[in-house]
C-alpha cells in the first residue's frame, strides 16, 4: 500500500465525529476616512511610511526626494515610465538583484494591521517586492478595509470576477527581524523601508508642496 | 546533533547555572508575552476570534481525511506536485530525490519545524547536500552547531555577543563588534548572495487551503519569499494537520497568529502560494510521521490544532527559567511537552513533567487547546504505562502510604518541622532537588491541625 493510502486510511479511521464548522464574525463598517487614518497610524507603528497624495506627480516628487541616489528603478506604473524601468516583465529574476526601488500598484490595504494585498499580476516578477532594496506601494484612498474578513471577501470578489492569482501576498511594512536579543532591525532580507501611497484624486496639492 | 539522554530536569539545572542568563531569558520572553497581551486586547473580538479559530480547527480534524483529497486535487490542478510522507524517513528521501533530480547539492531553506522534526538538516548533510538556513535566528544556531530553542525566536537563548563572535567566525565580521544592525547587515549580505546562487529553495507552511490548493507560508523577513521566487523549484513541506477548509479562513488564523506570537499585528509576508510561476517546479510534502494515530487518541488529539505560535512558550514559567534546550525535542515549551510524547512516549516521559500546571500556556492559546489538562492527562498515561522515572515513583508511592494514614502524616510533618528548624543541611543539600537554586522558607512552629485543634473554640 502506498504512503498514500496508508496515511488517508488512518486518518479516516481516526478523525472524531463531524464538527460543524463555526460562522465568521461579522465586519465592522468604517467610513473612508476612519478607515485610511487607522491604516496609517498602524503602517507607520510597524515602520512603514504612509502619504496621502493627489496623483502621480506628488508621488514621483515624493519618491525623488527620498531615493535621490536611486540608481535603478522599476516601476509597473506606465504614469512613472519618466523616472522608472517599466518592462512588463524579465527572463530571468536575478537580473532584478541590483534594483533600489520598486513602486508597484497593490489593490487594497488592510486597516488594522497596515498590510497591503498585492498579487501577481501587480509585481512584474514574483521576485520583485521582496528584492527590491526600497518598495513602495500605491493604494488607493478608498480601497482600505477594516479587517481580515473583509480583505478576503474583497480577494473572493476579485476572483468571482475572474482574475484569479497563482501568487499573492499581503505585505506589511518593511522587511525586519528581531531576532539578535530582540533589537528590531529593519530591512532583513527584503525591502529596507516600505511607502505606501494613498491616492486619493478627489484631493488638491494646494499646501502641500 | 548529538542524541542526548538527560532529562528536562538535568538540561534545565546546566541552563540554571548561569543565573544572569536565566534572568535575562526569563525576562525577554516575559516583555513579547506583555506585547502579546497588548494585541490582543486591541481586537475587542478577540475571545471570539479564539472561538471561532479552535471551531474551524475541530472541523478540520473531524473531516482531515475529505479535506487532503481536495487539497491535493486542487494543488495538483494548480500544477502543484503533491507527495504523500509516512515518517520523518520518507520526507527526508522525497526531498532528497527532488534534489538529486535536480542534480543540484545546494538547498536554502526557511523556517519549517516540520524539517526539525523529520532532522532533515542532518540527513541531507549525510547524503552531501548543503543547506542554508536563512531565517536570520535559524542561521545563527545552524552556525553554532545547535538546534532551535525556541519556535518562533530560535536564538532568543543568545545573548548578541555570542552571535557577535559566530559571525566573526564564520561570516569574518571585525571581533568584538555586537551590534544588532550590523550583524543583521552582514547576514543580509551573506544570504543574498546565497538566495541568487541556490536553484532549490525549501519553506515550511504556515496554512494550507483545501478548497483553493493554495499554501500560505508567513515571514517577517521576508527570507521565504527570497529563495522560493529565486530557485527553480519550491518544495513545501507541511504536517497534515496544516490545512484549513476555506481560504475566507485565513482571515480568523491570520489575525491571531503574530498578534500571539510577538505581538505584532500581522507579519510583514503572508504570502499565498498556488501555482508555479513558469518553468518554476513546484512540490509539497505532506507529513504524516505520527499525527494520524494521535488524531485516534481522544484526550490528546486537540493539540493537532496548534497554529505554532510559540504563545504558550512565552507565558510559561517554566519555559522561561529552563530554556528550549531542555525540552530536547524541535517544538519545546508547554506544546511541544504534548506532542513529543505521542511520538515517543518513552522517550519524551520527562517533559508532562516540565509543568507547574498553572495554565497560562491554556489561556493564551489562539486556538484553545486545553494543554495544561493535557499534561496532567499525559502524567497518569505516562505512569500507568510504567515509564515514571524509578526515584519519582517510589517517591510517589511514599507519599500515598503517608497520606493515607493519618498518625504518620502527621508524624513526618512534625519529623520535618523538626529537621528544617534544627538540621536544615539534612535537607537543604544537594541530594535533594527542591532546594536547587531556591532559599529555605521559613518553619512553622506547630501545623495547621495543631493550630485549629488550640484556637477552634
Amino acid at each position: 500500500m502506498s504512503s498514500r493510502d496508508k496515511i488517508l486510511g488512518a486518518v479516516k479511521e481516526n478523525q472524531p465525529d463531524f464538527r460543524e464548522l463555526p460562522p465568521l464574525p461579522d465586519s465592522p463598517v468604517g467610513g473612508t476616512e476612519q478607515l485610511s487614518a487607522k491604516f496609517v497610524s498602524v503602517l507607520e507603528a510597524i515602520g512603514g511610511t504612509a502619504y496621502i497624495v493627489s496623483g502621480f506627480d506628488r508621488i514621483a516628487s515624493i519618491l525623488r526626494e527620498q531615493h535621490h541616489d536611486a540608481l535603478r528603478i522599476v516601476s509597473g506604473c506606465p504614469e512613472l515610465a519618466f523616472l522608472a524601468e517599466t518592462a512588463a516583465h524579465y527572463d530571468d529574476p536575478h537580473t532584478l538583484e541590483n534594483i533600489d526601488l520598486a513602486v508597484l500598484r497593490s489593490h487594497f490595504g488592510v486597516a488594522e494591521n497596515g498590510a497591503c494585498w498585492i498579487t501577481e499580476d501587480c509585481m512584474i516578477e514574483r521576485a520583485l517586492p521582496f528584492i527590491a532594496q526600497h518598495l513602495a506601494l500605491i493604494i488607493r484612498k478608498k480601497d482600505i478595509v477594516a479587517n481580515m474578513h473583509e480583505a478576503y471577501e474583497r480577494i473572493a470578489a476579485a476572483e468571482a470576477a475572474g482574475t484569479a492569482y497563482g501568487f499573492a501576498t499581503f505585505i506589511a511594512g518593511p522587511s525586519k527581524t528581531a531576532d539578535i536579543e530582540q533589537s528590531l532591525v529593519l530591512g532583513a532580507h527584503g525591502p529596507r523601508s516600505m511607502t505606501v501611497f494613498l491616492l486619493d484624486e478627489e484631493m488638491s496639492d494646494a499646501g502641500f508642496y | 546533533m548529538k542524541e542526548n539522554t538527560k532529562d528536562h530536569a538535568a538540561l534545565a539545572g546546566e541552563f540554571n547555572k548561569d543565573e544572569p542568563r536565566v534572568d535575562w531569558h526569563d525576562k525577554t520572553l516575559w516583555w513579547i508575552r506583555e506585547k502579546r497581551d497588548k494585541a490582543a486586547h486591541g481586537v475587542p473580538e478577540w475571545e471570539l476570534l479564539r472561538e471561532t479559530a479552535s471551531g474551524i480547527k475541530e472541523n478540520v480534524l473531524s473531516r482531515l481525511h475529505e479535506y487532503l483529497l481536495q487539497f491535493e486535487e486542487q494543488a495538483t490542478r494548480n500544477g502543484i506536485k503533491v507527495h504523500w510522507a509516512a515518517d520523518a524517513k520518507e520526507h527526508n528521501e522525497i526531498v532528497l530525490s527532488i534534489l538529486r533530480q535536480q542534480k543540484v547539492n545546494q538547498m536554502v531553506k526557511s523556517k519549517s519545524m516540520l524539517t526539525e522534526e523529520c532532522h532533515l538538516n542532518e540527513y541531507l548533510k549525510e547524503q552531501g547536500i548543503e543547506v542554508v538556513d536563512t531565517d536570520l535566528g535559524e542561521r545563527v544556531v545552524q552556525l553554532a552547531g545547535e538546534p532551535p530553542s525556541h519556535i518562533v525566536l530560535p536564538c532568543i537563548h543568545k545573548k548578541k555577543e555570542e552571535i557577535g563572535e559566530i559571525f566573526h567566525q564564520h561570516l569574518g565580521t571585525p571581533a568584538g563588534n555586537a551590534d544588532p544592525q550590523f550583524l543583521t547587515e552582514a547576514a543580509r549580505q551573506h544570504l543574498r548572495e546565497k538566495f541568487l546562487t541556490r536553484r532549490v529553495a525549501l519553506t515550511g507552511v504556515n496554512f494550507a487551503v483545501a478548497e483553493t490548493g493554495e499554501f500560505v507560508v508567513c515571514t517577517n523577513e521576508g527570507n521565504a519569499d527570497m529563495g522560493a521566487h529565486l530557485a527553480d523549484v519550491h518544495i513545501a513541506c507541511m504536517g497534515i494537520e496544516k490545512l484549513i477548509p476555506q481560504r475566507r479562513h485565513l482571515g480568523v488564523f491570520l489575525r491571531l497568529l503574530t498578534r500571539s506570537a510577538t505581538g505584532q499585528p500581522i507579519t510583514t509576508y503572508s504570502s499565498h502560494f498556488k501555482k508555479p510561476r513558469p518553468r518554476q517546479e513546484m512540490h509539497i510534502v505532506l507529513v504524516d510521521n505520527g499525527r494520524s494515530v494521535h488524531l485516534g487518541r481522544k484526550d490528546f488529539r486537540s493539540s493537532l490544532k496548534c497554529i505554532r505560535c510559540a504563545a504558550c512558550f512565552n507565558t510559561c514559567p517554566v519555559y522561561r527559567r529552563s530554556g528550549g534546550h531542555s525540552y530536547h525535542t524541535a517544538v519545546a515549551g508547554p506544546i511541544g511537552s504534548i506532542l513529543a510524547p505521542n511520538l515517543d512516549m518513552k522517550k519524551y516521559a520527562d517533559l508532562p513533567f516540565a509543568s507547574t500546571l498553572c495554565g497560562s500556556c491554556s489561556n493564551v492559546c489562539p486556538v484553545k487547546i486545553d494543554i495544561h489538562e493535557q499534561l496532567y492527562k499525559w502524567r497518569q498515561v505516562i505512569v500507568q504505562a510504567g515509564n515514571a522515572p524509578i526515584a519519582k515513583k517510589a517517591a510517589m508511592q511514599t507519599m500515598t502510604w503517608v497520606l493515607s494514614n493519618p498518625a504518620v502524616y502527621h508524624t513526618a510533618g512534625k519529623a520535618g518541622r523538626w529537621f528544617m528548624a534544627n538540621v536544615p543541611f539534612a535537607v537543604n543539600n544537594s541530594l535533594n532537588p527542591w532546594y536547587k537554586q531556591r532559599d529555605m522558607p521559613e518553619v512553622p512552629g506547630k501545623s495547621f491541625g495543631e493550630w485549629y485543634k488550640k484556637n477552634k473554640k
